[in-house]
């Protein structure tokens, strides 16, 4: 066994060792508390309950503490450049299937951004509406912007990125979805951070642009505190674990270095991070390179959405199964696929564990204190947070109330999904990739 | 009974209440997928799923030759 396999081992035991002492600490707790439980386990079994609430409230403050440091460097970064960063030419890739609702606007949006050098490249995936015609409308020269249209037979999302990352004509690319629409700011203050030669991509701010429904208006909170809140706290680290579908910066060399995108998961855009992070090279966020994207508007697309970003994960994951055991790219690689499957599988179980440990505490052993407590801790935590998120946004304040439905329902209805999604990618359950109906709000 | 009891009541009932819906709409939406014709992503179906190397100089388009076009 190496030195450094080793060190890593001992810091998974000391983690593990570190969590049953506070368990332990906690069941002693227990001990003194006015609980008419009899049952050794149920004592130990709060205990490990209580654990995860100290956990929880420790990644709160870890993340935000993190988050917070990067929203300074990014700060000081665009202080730094003040209108004089470098501009190098980009690429940008609109693959685009079935997506005649939105493509023309769409690529129109991509004639406004506020950057020197850059060009339109719309991969038609075999779309079987018009989708193509209605792009090649657009092709042609527009200022000092190019678009360019190809069409190819269907080959799925990866497949059609791969082909833009082929044909693109600049250095850096990015890639989106056909339905993304960019902040005009994106490019200058994504493209500052490639003056680091170590930096292979930079992962965009994505936020939901239909916030006119309940479900959408919690999207758009979970995408500010959830999601930002952890890319943030990766950013700082440069190693995101996930470059969002909707708006990724590549340098070529890199996506070259590694290969493209493969087409063997349900989460390309996990796997080309993973592939990215674990080939050396360092990922970083931008808060300002914004995408907007439409967000499911029903609860069955919802789930279905995050049935599926669950099981790509999991199988990006299982593709490096041998890093996760095994690290090879440092502490912080390690950590963040670590967290990335933490995020996935272990935290959706511990919630709805949890959750049901107290149901079945207060009926039987009076801990209705207890849930109450628990409860109110968690809401306020989601409340301080979207807080704390949304003002670093300078987003919607209305948003904020959200946190408590948030914690009520929305997280529950998320985690059974994930908890679903996991149990059928452990038993190979056959699975479509479908495509999420956009109803062309861009 | 106490503010706590009566809260606690309240958040359980709730939590039951969600956890039996998001099975359901779990379950609604699997029925929904086997109902829709399932569009099978490229590699999938009766061959075994692979790992797609990328090669550009492999990669066929069609492009679409139109320069110049004014705005």
């Amino acid at each position: 066994m190496t030195r450094v396999r080793a060190r890593y081992l001992l810091v998974l035991l000391a983690g593990v060792f570190l969590l049953l002492v506070v368990a332990a600490v906690m069941s002693a707790a227990m001990a003194g508390a006015p609980l008419q439980a009899d049952s050794a386990a149920l004592r130990i079994g709060i205990g490990i309950v209580l654990t995860f609430l100290v956990l929880l409230v420790l990644r709160y403050f870890a993340l935000l503490w993190l988050g917070y440091l990067q929203h300074i460097e990014s700060e000081s970064l665009a202080s730094e450049y003040d209108g004089a960063a470098p501009t190098p030419a980009v690429t940008l890739i609109v693959p685009a299937f079935n997506e005649a609702p939105v493509i023309q606007s769409a690529i129109r949006s991509l004639l406004e951004l506020d950057y020197p050098a850059y060009e339109v490249l719309v991969i038609d995936d075999g779309s079987t509406d018009e989708t193509y015609v209605r792009a090649a409308e657009l092709e042609g020269r527009h200022g000092g912007v190019v678009v360019r249209v190809v069409s190819k037979a269907n080959a799925g999302k990866a497949n059609a990125l791969n082909t833009g990352i082929a044909l693109a004509r600049h250095p850096f690319v990015v890639c989106m979805d056909g339905d993304s629409r960019l902040d005009r700011g994106t490019l200058a203050a994504a493209m500052r951070h490639f003056t680091d030669p170590k930096v292979g991509a930079v992962a965009g701010n994505v936020k939901v642009c239909n916030r006119d429904s309940m479900w959408t208006r919690l999207q758009a909170l979970e995408y500010i505190e959830g999601l930002n809140m952890a890319r943030r706290a990766q950013g700082f680290l440069r190693v995101v674990n996930i470059i969002p579908g909707p708006i990724g910066i590549f340098r070529r060399e890199t996506l070259a270095a590694v290969g493209g995108y493969d087409s063997d998961t349900f989460a390309e855009d996990a796997d080309l991070t993973l592939k990215i992070l674990t080939g050396g090279w360092h990922v970083v966020y931008e808060d300002r390179a914004i995408a907007y994207t439409e967000a499911p508007e029903s609860l069955l697309d919802l789930i279905k959405q995050r049935y599926r970003w669950t099981r790509g994960i999991l199988q990006a994951l299982r593709k490096r199964a041998k890093w996760l055991a095994v690290p090879k790219g440092g502490f912080s690689v390690w950590a963040s696929l670590l967290a990335m499957l933490f995020e996935a599988v272990l935290w959706p179980v511990m919630n709805i564990v949890g959750n049901l440990f107290f149901v079945v505490a207060a009926l039987t052993a009076g801990a209705a204190d207890f849930v109450v407590y628990w409860w109110i801790l968690l809401t306020l935590l989601d409340v301080a947070a979207a807080l704390h998120t949304v003002a670093m946004e300078e987003e919607d304040l209305s948003l904020v109330p959200y946190a408590v439905i948030y914690r009520f329902f929305f997280v529950v209805l998320i985690d059974v999904a994930k908890l679903f999604a996991t149990v059928d990618e452990l038993l190979h359950v056959k699975m479509s990739w479908g495509k999420l109906e956009r109803v062309g709000r861009l | 009974m106490s503010i706590n009891v009566l809260l606690s009541t309240i958040i359980l009932v709730s939590f039951v209440v969600t956890l039996i819906l998001a099975v359901g709409s779990y379950m609604a939406y699997k029925v929904r997928e086997r109902r829709r014709p399932a569009m099978i992503r490229p590699g999938e179906g009766d061959e075994p799923v692979f790992f797609e190397r990328f090669f550009p100089s492999r990669t066929e388009v069609v492009p679409v030759e139109r320069d110049d076009r004014a705005r």
